[in-house]
């Protein structure tokens, strides 16, 4: 979220934090009602259709109409207002409605399922990718007039704009069927019985170096190019130069710079997970991971809307939340932004 | 900062400036290895989507009898799991993705120019509330949204896809335009024009935009790159309904149903629309730092 309009730099923290977090709130009920309404519009109106289905098979209207309630989470034949207040008041309830595709089950029970998946895999990518990424651009803007340094540059320029589908797919051709090293497929060996053992435990991290090698290299260039630039400009600050001056050691000096170089890396972050949540569509499906993208992607094919709009949901929430908290934890560790 | 003079006379006598410009800006696409070779690619990828098509029959051949053969005279890119030419689905394939793109470029450069200067130049609540459009434009994650979209919308067409791909993509481009129109809001030429009573839209359209236009071009390139990874990532998803081939439907048809991902042979056949891809917007991001010091002298070396 922006930064922009003076005067929201003179409220104190607390109040900031709360409008941040109204704003974020109130985007996810703009989203929540963006796909209410969706749902409404489908072509063949699912709602209609599935209330229909029941008749045919017999139900009583009223037995027809808790059925499709149960399923959607809001109440056919009402009037649309008193449907949408139905459904906001079981949406904060975490009451996402039934799946279609997997009869009867909830599709919060789906998600809870699919999400550690998820939440595990971009997790792992992100803190490698920070890792990795954020080191290489304190190198390549150290050393940005030797070789070294503009190695790193440019492989950071060139993988910041791979997308991730690409990184999947040559990764997986890579590493499982050129040089065969990594299994591929599924999460874990389908032949070990699921446990707390030894090979089970091996398998499933085998099974994921490769997709959390997508994540982090895709998430690669943004770290490195923003570190890079960020190094820099605190370099060339004047109170790094009154520290050398000083006599400070080396050190200390390096962590004046870290400290301050630190601060635009929240925005990236913020970005990154949305990023990374965006990806998991592509990386779950080549990898065969049964996470939230992948759930996303199934409930699309096989037009199961319930479970559709309960993940589009959980995703766009965590990228919403995500830049509200990089966006009140920037505020609160650059106190420059507060005062003006 | 020397201040870009909005409405300086074009020397329409002068024809021998005229040369020397024109060849100044020739010198801008070709005067760099780099650009020279990107301004090269982005020419033979438009010939391809113009011409490629009309150059195979509709339905390519297959060939059982030469299931991933290795690249020959025949087969400069091997042949896929039926034995059809890779170059020539490569080359039909581009239409639809540079078609799409273009028309994405399109939407986005209208929809964030005019979000932009409007709210740049109209500040207050017209501003206030175009910004927070752009949030939620902005933060909502566009992929997922396209996958939902899918379900209600058929683009499976060019022209749709690059709308759809264009009005969820211009939160970047409204942006730097609206950063860029309030600092010119305040310049000494605007301040003149509205001094001399010229009504607003005028401002905006013939003081302001020209001196927009250098800082467009990185951010439209960059929505375009992204539409480009958008509308293939669909495909290769497989989402849209196939229509006509294109490269987003040759790799889901290469990882999702050929298996190619575990077919060693097969190192062609999947790694040429990645590679087209690569080079197509690889080319674009160098040429748009062209397209920067074609509308801003400020910028050229030379």
């Amino acid at each position: 979220m922006d930064m922009c309009g003076p005067d929201n730099r003179r409220l104190p923290l607390v109040r900031l934090a709360g409008v941040r977090l109204l704003t974020g709130f109130a985007m996810i009920w703009l989203v929540a009602s963006g796909t209410f309404f969706l749902v409404r519009l489908m072509p063949g109106d699912p709602v209609a259709d599935q209330y229909h289905t029941d008749l045919v098979n017999g139900m009583t209207p009223a037995q027809a109409r808790a059925a499709t309630a149960l399923l959607y989470g809001f109440v056919p034949r009402q009037p649309l207002p008193r449907q949408y207040v139905h459904y906001l008041w079981q949406l904060g309830h975490l009451n996402l409605g039934q799946s279609v595709s997997y009869e009867g089950v909830p599709v919060a029970h789906i998600i809870a399922a699919a999400a550690p998946w998820t939440i595990i895999l971009v997790l792992s990518g992100v803190l490698v990718s920070f890792a990795v990424g954020a080191s290489a651009g304190v190198l390549a803007a150290v050393r940005r007039s030797r070789p070294s340094g503009v190695l790193l540059t440019i492989s950071g320029g060139l993988l910041y704009g791979i997308p991730q589908f690409m990184i999947a797919i040559l990764l997986a051709y890579l590493f499982t069927t050129l040089w065969a090293v990594l299994p591929f497929g599924a999460p874990y060996d389908v032949t070990l019985a699921p446990g707390w053992n030894g090979p089970f435990a091996w398998s499933v991290i085998t099974h994921a170096i490769l997709p959390i090698a997508a994540y982090a290299l895709s998430g690669y260039g943004g770290w490195l190019l923003t570190m890079k630039s960020s190094v820099i400009s605190v370099l060339g600050d004047d109170f790094i130069l009154a520290a050398e001056l000083r006599g400070m050691r080396p050190l200390t000096v390096a962590r004046y710079v870290a400290r301050n170089a630190m601060l635009p890396l929240l925005t990236v972050l913020a970005l990154s997970i949305g990023f990374m949540f965006s990806g998991s569509i592509f990386i779950e499906a080549v990898f065969d991971y049964p996470g939230l993208g992948y759930s996303l992607l199934n409930s699309v094919g096989k037009r199961d809307y319930p479970l559709m709009t309960g993940t589009f949901l959980v995703i766009t929430v965590a990228v919403i939340l995500a830049n509200v908290l990089a966006d009140v934890a920037y505020q609160f560790v650059d106190p420059r932004l507060r005062r003006s | 900062v020397a201040q870009t003079a909005p409405a300086a006379p074009p020397g329409r006598a002068g024809t021998d400036g005229d040369r020397r410009r024109i060849r100044g800006r020739w010198r801008l696409l070709l005067g760099r290895p780099g650009r020279a070779a990107a301004s090269g690619v982005a020419v033979l990828f438009a010939l391809m989507a113009i011409a490629g098509p009309c150059l195979y029959p509709p339905n390519l051949p297959i060939d059982p009898n030469n299931i991933y053969a290795a690249p020959s005279l025949t087969h400069p890119l091997g042949t896929d799991f039926e034995g059809t030419d890779v170059l020539a689905l490569v080359v039909t394939g581009s239409r639809y993705v540079l078609a799409s793109a273009a028309v994405a470029a399109a939407v986005t450069a209208v929809t964030g120019l005019a979000v932009g200067l409007a709210a740049g130049y109209a500040g207050g609540p017209p501003d206030a509330f175009l910004m927070r459009l752009t949030d939620v434009v902005l933060t909502i994650p566009g992929f997922p949204l396209l996958l939902v979209l899918s379900t209600i919308w058929d683009f499976g067409s060019p022209a749709e896809m690059g709308l759809v791909l264009g009005l969820t993509g211009w939160g970047g481009l409204a942006r730097a335009v609206r950063s860029q129109t309030l600092s010119l809001r305040e310049r000494g030429f605007v301040e003149a024009a509205r001094g001399l009573g010229v009504p607003g839209r005028r401002i905006v359209a013939v003081e302001i935009l020209p001196n927009v236009a250098p800082y467009i071009a990185m951010n439209l390139m960059l929505s375009v790159t992204g539409a480009i990874y958008a509308e293939v990532g669909l495909f290769f998803l497989g989402v849209v309904p196939f229509r006509a081939n294109n490269w987003g439907v040759m790799l889901n048809i290469a990882v999702f149903s050929a298996n190619a991902v575990t077919s060693p042979q097969a190192v062609t056949y999947l790694l040429a629309p990645l590679v087209c891809i690569l080079l197509l917007t690889l080319a674009l991001t160098t040429l748009s730092g062209a397209a920067d010091e074609w509308f801003n002298p400020r910028l050229r070396d030379l």
